[in-house]
């Protein structure tokens, strides 16, 4: 079940966190993986770690570099099936302060690098005859996070074009979802402990054990984008799969 | 590998459909299931294609749901996994339906769930924890005519599974919901008639293939009862998992 054997993948922003441990399941799984980051020299030692057919520089805002990667993968491992926008950044600040700057650097990343990444990956997924596409969102596209509002509404906006591309995309045979993890234990979350215990005053690990029991893993969260990219997953679209231990069903 | 290797689980509603194809999706895993159904025969027969055991209950009954888990202790030495799938379907307007006929659809539909839930959970933690799978329906999220009872209990269980979750989480189960769209069974089947005389502009086979592409199937219902009872989502809990084929992501 959920095996990805003579699946052809490529995933962004693979150098580290969640990227590379889906990477790393996707491959255990049975998959040919390309990889790609901002990080070229570290994405090019984690494709070497994992074995995968190739890796190469991607900032995902520019048009130029999507277009690049998918063709390079695509030279790379013969076809496209299997695509994970994973690629994101977070920037903690009050919203009402944060800088004009920093909010179109979040846009640009985590929305318009996902929109990218669909439409330049959809021409190969088609030429194949169809194929997944696995968007990270984050339960932070479900409810709000103080310090983290403009990456609330990216990632809210990354569950939409999930959604419209399923419909659209459903006649090209071609599933589209989102997964939406809670804090995990990664690099990531590490940098907003230190913010979010200034503003609020609350510790932090302890608010995190009361809302969601312990951080998740990153093999949790590839877990979750192998399901949906495999074929066990062949009626879902359209949907964002939310992974929180129960985070977000709770009120207090 | 078998994902369920050793597990023993509990299917309600299991003589056909979704929860047929659930047990046999269990099974399939290394699951040991008891097949329960308020049709004897029809548990019988599928117990006796995939092994296990056959318990006739009528989910809605506190009495039977308690001998259904003593029988999977007895039997099987314990319980892992508890999939609450037993359903029925009554067809009126809102305005027209008897408060008996109400009362029907939610003591199955809902008391069932809680049934299951209230019996099951203690058990399944005492075993060192398990998960437990509500077979919902989007129409928890989105509502159609003729089937509001059936709409407002699955809502409700979707609601008691957050609960469920997180006052289950530190024993150590899990509790999610599926909720699946219109899926190639019986009991969609037998409605078409009800749906098409309320003048829909097309036939409902089109209107289905319009909205969802196709019906979805009680195997791929199975598939993902499969991920949600088992070990690869270890980190998901309290969710409502919404497989449709992308019906719910389209406001048209």
């Amino acid at each position: 079940m959920a095996e990805l054997e003579g699946k052809r993948a490529l995933i962004t922003g693979a150098a580290t966190g969640l990227g590379r441990a889906i990477a790393e399941l996707f491959v255990e799984r049975g998959a040919t993986v390309f990889l790609t980051d901002i990080n070229e020299e570290g994405v090019a030692a984690t494709a070497d770690e994992l074995g995968a057919a190739g890796s190469c520089k991607c900032d995902v805002a520019s048009s130029a570099d999507q277009e690049a990667q998918f063709a390079a993968a695509v030279e790379a491992m013969g076809g496209l099936d299997l695509v994970v926008n994973n690629a994101g950044i977070e920037i903690a600040s009050i919203l009402v302060e944060q800088s004009e700057e920093d909010f179109d650097r979040m846009m640009d990343i985590n929305v318009k690098g996902v929109w990218l990444g669909m439409k330049h990956a959809t021409p190969h997924l088609v030429a194949g005859g169809g194929g997944t596409i696995v968007n990270m969102s984050s339960v932070a596209g479900v409810g709000g996070a103080p310090l983290l509002g403009s990456y609330c509404a990216s990632k809210a906006a990354v569950i939409q074009l999930t959604r419209v591309a399923a419909v659209e995309l459903r006649a090209h045979n071609i599933r589209v979802n989102a997964v939406c993890p809670a804090f995990i234990d990664t690099a990531m979350v590490d940098r907003l402990v230190a913010p979010v215990e200034a503003l609020t005053g609350l510790p932090f690990e302890d608010l995190t054990a009361l809302k969601q029991g312990r951080r998740g893993t990153p093999a949790e969260v590839a877990e979750m984008t192998a399901f949906l990219a495999s074929d066990d997953a062949s009626w879902t679209t359209g949907s964002h799969y939310v992974l929180d231990n129960a985070l977000t069903a709770g009120l207090l | 590998m078998a994902q369920l290797e050793n597990k023993v689980a509990i299917v309600t509603g299991a003589g056909q459909g979704i929860g047929k194809a659930v047990s046999e999706a269990l099974a399939a895993e290394g699951a040991t299931v008891v097949v329960s159904d308020i049709n004897a025969d029809a548990a019988a027969s599928v117990a006796q294609a995939i092994g296990g055991s056959s318990f006739a209950a009528d989910a809605s009954s506190e009495a039977d749901v308690q001998a259904l888990v003593k029988h999977a202790v007895d039997t099987h030495g314990g319980l892992d996994i508890m999939v609450a799938n037993a359903g029925i379907a009554h067809m009126a307007p809102l305005v027209g339906q008897s408060l008996e006929e109400w009362r029907k659809v939610t003591a199955i539909n809902l008391d069932g769930v809680f049934l299951a839930t209230r019996y099951g959970a203690p058990v399944i933690a005492e075993g060192g924890g398990g998960t437990i799978v509500n077979i919902a329906s989007i129409t928890a999220q989105a509502a159609a005519p003729l089937i509001g009872s059936y709409a407002a209990a699955k809502a409700a269980v979707v609601s008691l599974t957050q609960t469920a979750a997180i006052e289950l989480r530190d024993a150590g189960v899990r509790v999610n919901a599926i909720c699946p769209g219109f899926i190639d069974t019986q009991l969609v089947n037998d409605r078409k008639a009800d749906f098409e005389a309320l003048g829909l502009p097309m036939p409902f086979d089109d209107l289905i293939a319009a909205k969802q592409g196709r019906y979805g199937t009680p195997e791929e219902v199975g598939k993902l009862a499969v991920f949600l009872a088992g070990p690869r989502s270890s980190f998901s809990s309290g969710s409502a998992y919404v497989l449709d084929g992308g019906a719910r992501a389209s406001v048209l």
